[in-house]
């Protein structure tokens, strides 16, 4: 099998797929795209990835990172967006949802 | 002892009373006869805020704006010189609209009608056959919207004679200078329509008074045991203008690990920026209808423009200095911009609620308490401007 992401982050290989996105838009909605039992299992293995994986990430400049660091850092950007689904709104996700789709992310800096 | 919160006194009514305690008249929140005088007296005379600098970089960079207030489209355009001006976006020929894409960057704008062609300033270049014509090109440039630039934010106003916008805000002005937006280079952006008055939704955000039962849990250090309701230090009052600054619990449970990297990240940024922390917990409320909180790690603008008495449009920014640089910046600014909409989305419903009732004319006022001073003091604002319009145009 091709390696999608750096050597250490195989745990996120199977999440690349559908949990990767590309727009700031993009990964608002992925929150909300998939059962809570998927979107459970993503946050689960990210949680113990992301701080060592911004910090291998990090020593690079953005600009200069590979197809499967980018291909990291897309999923650690919908990282963000799922802990807050997780972390913070748990059992009020489901209802919170509907109310967070009226607002249409426009604008990133940086959607590459 | 380190940790224990300080008690907390909500400002006091007795500071307020120069604002009185009436009820507020209901009908201003939904009836379109009092819009088409807001329209007219406020919206018409005021300096409204429509972007940021960061947007036009270039000579001949533009953004369009659709104004529905005015009934117009406004081209905002950085000319040869690198002076910003407003245009309506319409050929003086006939009418025309001269440019439907949002943003970009052009030398000339060309109608695609019969092709009059207008430079950056704005006068026409050229005219096919325009020997045919009976007017000078002098006499054909497109008409002028005014427009000033304070702390990066571009302003336009509709008024022929408006006053200096640096005179307008007042002493908000040199404070607006000092902070993030002005020397912002990057945003995030989100937008929302709402099926509600501009006052109604912008109210909501301007009173604390909804957050324990409207943010449970995005609401987080925004509310504590000592200031249940979140209820803010300190009220200011700038003219038209006001400010607020927020409490909050020193005592709240440490957020998730997601949002301790992102404040790590961002608190580094704002630290590099040189960014200080003595407006990061106040909100400036610019009259009519926008906002700016002054915090170095999440700087947002809240502008929100009303399209008819009872639909308006939110956007919010979330302002950054520099792109993007490393991974834990990128992942601190799209965290903040999704913790940010999360509160946003939560309010839209319960303001379009609001609307419902206040709409079916079953209520002859509304009620705010100490708290909802601010809500109070927007109304005052706009109901002095209406009356200072219906005196102007009795003469």
């Amino acid at each position: 099998m091709t390696a999608n992401l750096p050597a250490g982050f195989e745990a996120l290989e199977p999440f690349v797929a559908n949990w990767a996105g590309r727009t700031a838009a993009d990964r608002a909605a992925l929150r909300g795209a998939y059962p809570p039992a998927e979107r459970a299992a993503f946050h689960a293995a990210c949680a113990p990835l992301i701080e060592r994986g911004l910090r291998q990430l990090d020593a690079k400049p953005l600009r200069d990172l590979d197809e499967g660091e980018r291909r990291l850092l897309d999923l650690f950007l919908t990282y963000a967006h799922v802990s807050l689904a997780i972390d913070v709104q748990a059992s009020d996700e489901d209802r919170h949802r509907p109310l967070r789709e009226a607002m249409r992310v426009t604008r990133a800096p940086v959607d590459f | 002892m380190a940790g224990q919160a300080t008690a907390f006194s909500p400002v006091s009514q007795s500071h307020l009373d120069w604002l009185g305690t009436d009820p507020i008249p209901a009908e201003p929140y939904y009836d379109p006869a009092f819009y088409e005088l807001e329209r007219q007296a406020v919206f018409l005379k005021s300096w409204i805020e429509v972007g940021h600098v960061c947007e036009l970089p270039d000579s001949g960079s533009f953004i369009r704006r659709e104004i529905e207030f005015a009934k117009a489209s406004i081209l905002i355009v950085r000319g040869k010189d690198g002076t910003i001006r407003a245009f309506h976006n319409v050929c003086t020929h006939r009418g025309t609209q001269l440019v439907e894409a949002e943003a970009g960057r052009q030398s000339t704008f060309s109608c695609p009608y019969h092709m009059w062609t207008f430079g950056t300033d704005g006068g026409l270049i050229s005219a096919p056959d325009f020997g045919q014509f009976h007017v000078a090109k002098e006499d054909c440039s497109l008409p002028k919207v005014a427009v000033e630039v304070c702390a990066g934010l571009i302003f336009i106003n509709f008024a022929d004679r408006p006053p200096p916008l640096r005179e307008w805000l007042g002493d908000l002005a040199d404070r607006l200078d000092t902070l993030l937006v002005a020397r912002a280079t990057a945003f995030h952006e989100y937008v929302y329509e709402i099926d509600a008055n501009w006052k109604l939704t912008y109210d909501n955000f301007q009173e604390n008074y909804h957050l324990r039962f409207i943010h449970p849990r995005s609401g987080g250090a925004g509310t504590g045991p000592e200031n249940p309701f979140g209820y803010p230090v300190r009220y200011g009052f700038h003219g038209q203008h006001r400010t607020q600054t927020i409490w909050s619990n020193a005592s709240a449970p440490p957020p998730p690990p997601a949002a301790m990297l992102a404040y790590a990240a961002a608190g580094r940024a704002a630290a590099v920026n040189g960014l200080g922390v003595n407006d990061a917990k106040d909100y400036i409320a610019l009259f009519p209808n926008f906002f700016l909180f002054g915090s170095p790690v999440q700087h947002f603008s809240h502008v929100i423009m009303p399209i008819d008495a009872t639909r308006s449009r939110g956007v919010i920014r979330i302002y950054w200095i520099g792109e993007d640089t490393s991974a834990s910046e990128s992942f601190a600014r799209e965290f903040l911009m999704a913790t940010a909409r999360d509160i946003h989305a939560e309010d839209r419903a319960v303001i379009e609620a609001g609307q419902k009732g206040l709409s079916s004319g079953a209520l002859k006022n509304i009620h705010f308490q100490t708290q909802e001073v601010l809500c109070r003091h927007l109304y005052q604002q706009v109901a002095a401007a209406v009356e200072r319009h219906q005196a102007e145009n009795a003469r």
